[in-house]
């Protein structure tokens, strides 16, 4: 088979500010993906190379990379999906550390800010929930951290804001569309968390190598959810109608 | 990171501000349309009412707020008319660091109130059905069917499917319950949730389609009127 030409954007800001793309020449061998061409490029060509990965199996997250300006998992892509002259970016919404890795520690910031699972008052453990239920927030549970939907979001990437994104979304669905769970996190969405910034251009959902339909089954119905205590004055009347004791 | 705090903003969004002859053209495209179906209105023809004039021509803008605050055309207009992004990939975004942006913070959370036309949308909705009905009733006593009926049933089918498979819908149909298991007939309504979100899963399709189909029903209607061959009866009796 034909050698491919890879580019890849190398660069370390601690040391320089200067940055350049560097072509390596790789065998392919059948069934390579771009993480195993890479791993060539560092066994074989160049040891300074920096990428981070751990599972090789699309289950980390590690390895989210912009390949051909696609944000995507190194290890899911397999070469004979590219053409033979292929372009490696480090994720852009996040500073550089080292050539391909990132510091995406801003997110486990925003984490923290989530509430966590809080159980409605007096269930009995172990608790007890339906099947039917639980299918929509688990969806949600798949997701792997890899930060490709942060990393495609033009809120993230190219404007400042206090949106805290769409993997973040996803996590706070998860929490909110379950059926034991006590808060309503659609309020912290609503201020803190930005979600007016994100104009549904489904980006996220676009590259979630979940395939979580992020725009559609966790914005959207955020979204609905502020629309429910925010702007919609005769929904909040009927259901104060509904709740008082006549 | 320095972060921008919400209170920057303001009511009259960036997006306004800026030279974008896409979003210019887009109002003139839009407001030289509204001023035609005033000018050249048509009334109703050999049976057939068209869509833009049923019931009646003053819908036309509670319609138009129903289609522009639809999540479906957000995406789009979001996209082609602001290019906040134009696309996904690296390269052909087209947005910039430089760009102002406030997305549904500002003007745009108008949008929130989707809803309320839908309930509107919904109201309307049996009046196309009715439309159909007059279609092949027009003549006293007598039972027709035409193409043009034909046309109409399409065009009303993908406005029903359309406005059934939106997102506002779906979340004050079910999409708002966490615990179905909870409610009496939850199972029922998690099937009607899930059959509901299987539609959704068209509801871009769906709204583009019926779009331009209601368009073309407009401009077949217009066709009649001058004249057009285009007309074509597969049954006639009377009744
Ligand atoms: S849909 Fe919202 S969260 Fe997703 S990429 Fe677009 S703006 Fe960002
Ligand atoms: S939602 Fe999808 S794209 Fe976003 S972090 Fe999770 S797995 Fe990655
Ligand atoms: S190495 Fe684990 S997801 Fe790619």
């Amino acid at each position: 088979m034909e050698d491919v030409k890879i580019k890849i954007r190398r660069s370390e800001p601690a040391l320089s500010s200067e940055w350049r793309y560097e072509e390596y020449s790789v065998p392919v061998v059948e069934g390579m993906v771009v993480l195993d061409a890479v791993h060539y490029i560092q066994n074989n060509i160049d040891p300074t190379l920096a990428v981070r990965w751990n599972c090789k199996a699309a289950r980390c997250g590690s390895c989210s990379a912009e390949i051909d300006g696609k944000p995507k998992l190194m290890c899911k892509t397999r070469l004979d999906s590219l053409g033979s002259k292929i372009t490696i970016n480090p994720i852009k919404a996040y500073p550089v550390v080292k050539d391909l890795v990132t510091d995406v520690s801003q997110n486990y910031e925003i984490a923290k800010k989530i509430p966590p699972f809080t159980p409605k008052q007096g269930l009995q453990e172990p608790w007890k929930f339906m099947q039917i239920d639980v299918t929509r927030s688990k969806e949600f549970r798949t997701c792997i951290e890899c930060f490709l939907c942060q990393d495609v979001c033009h809120v993230i990437r190219e404007h400042q804001s206090n949106y805290y994104g769409p993997k973040h979304v996803v996590k706070i669905a998860a929490l909110d569309l379950h059926p034991i769970d006590s808060i309503d996190r659609s309020e912290l969405m609503h201020h803190d968390g930005g979600l007016g910034y994100c104009d549904i251009t489904k980006c996220c959902q676009n590259v979630c190598p979940e395939e979580i339909r992020i725009t559609d089954n966790a914005i959207i119905p955020e979204k609905e959810r502020i629309v429910d205590h925010a702007y919609d004055p005769i929904g909040v009347l009927i259901k104060k109608i509904k709740k008082r004791k006549w | 990171m320095e972060k921008n705090s919400n209170s920057s903003l303001t009511w009259f969004p960036p997006e306004f501000k800026e030279l974008n002859w896409r979003l210019w053209s887009f109002a003139l495209i839009l407001i030289l349309s509204a001023g035609a179906l005033i000018l050249y209105p048509v009334s109703e023809y050999q049976g057939y009412v068209d869509p833009f004039y049923s019931p009646t021509v003053l819908v036309i803008p509670l319609i138009a707020l129903f289609r522009l605050s639809c999540y479906a055309y957000r995406k789009d207009y979001y996209r082609h008319v602001f290019r906040h992004p134009l696309a996904c990939i690296d390269g052909i975004r087209f947005d910039d660091k430089r760009k102002g942006y406030s997305g549904e913070m500002t003007f745009f959370s108008l949008n929130n109130f989707h809803r309320y036309f839908l309930y509107i949308a919904i109201v309307i909705l049996p009046f196309f059905y009715y439309d159909i009905y007059v279609s092949m009733m027009y003549v006293p006593g007598e039972f027709i069917f035409r193409l043009g009926t034909i046309v109409l049933i399409v065009n009303t089918i993908l406005l029903t499917l359309w406005t059934f498979s939106c997102h506002a819908f779906r979340h004050l149909t079910g999409g708002h319950t966490d615990c179905y298991s909870c409610k009496t007939a939850g199972g029922a309504k998690k099937k009607f949730y899930n059959g509901q979100s299987y539609l959704n899963r068209y509801h871009e399709q769906l709204a583009f389609i019926s779009l331009i189909v209601v368009l073309a029903v407009d401009l077949y209607i217009r066709a009649l009127i001058v004249g057009w061959p285009v007309d074509f009866t597969f049954l006639k009796f009377v009744i």
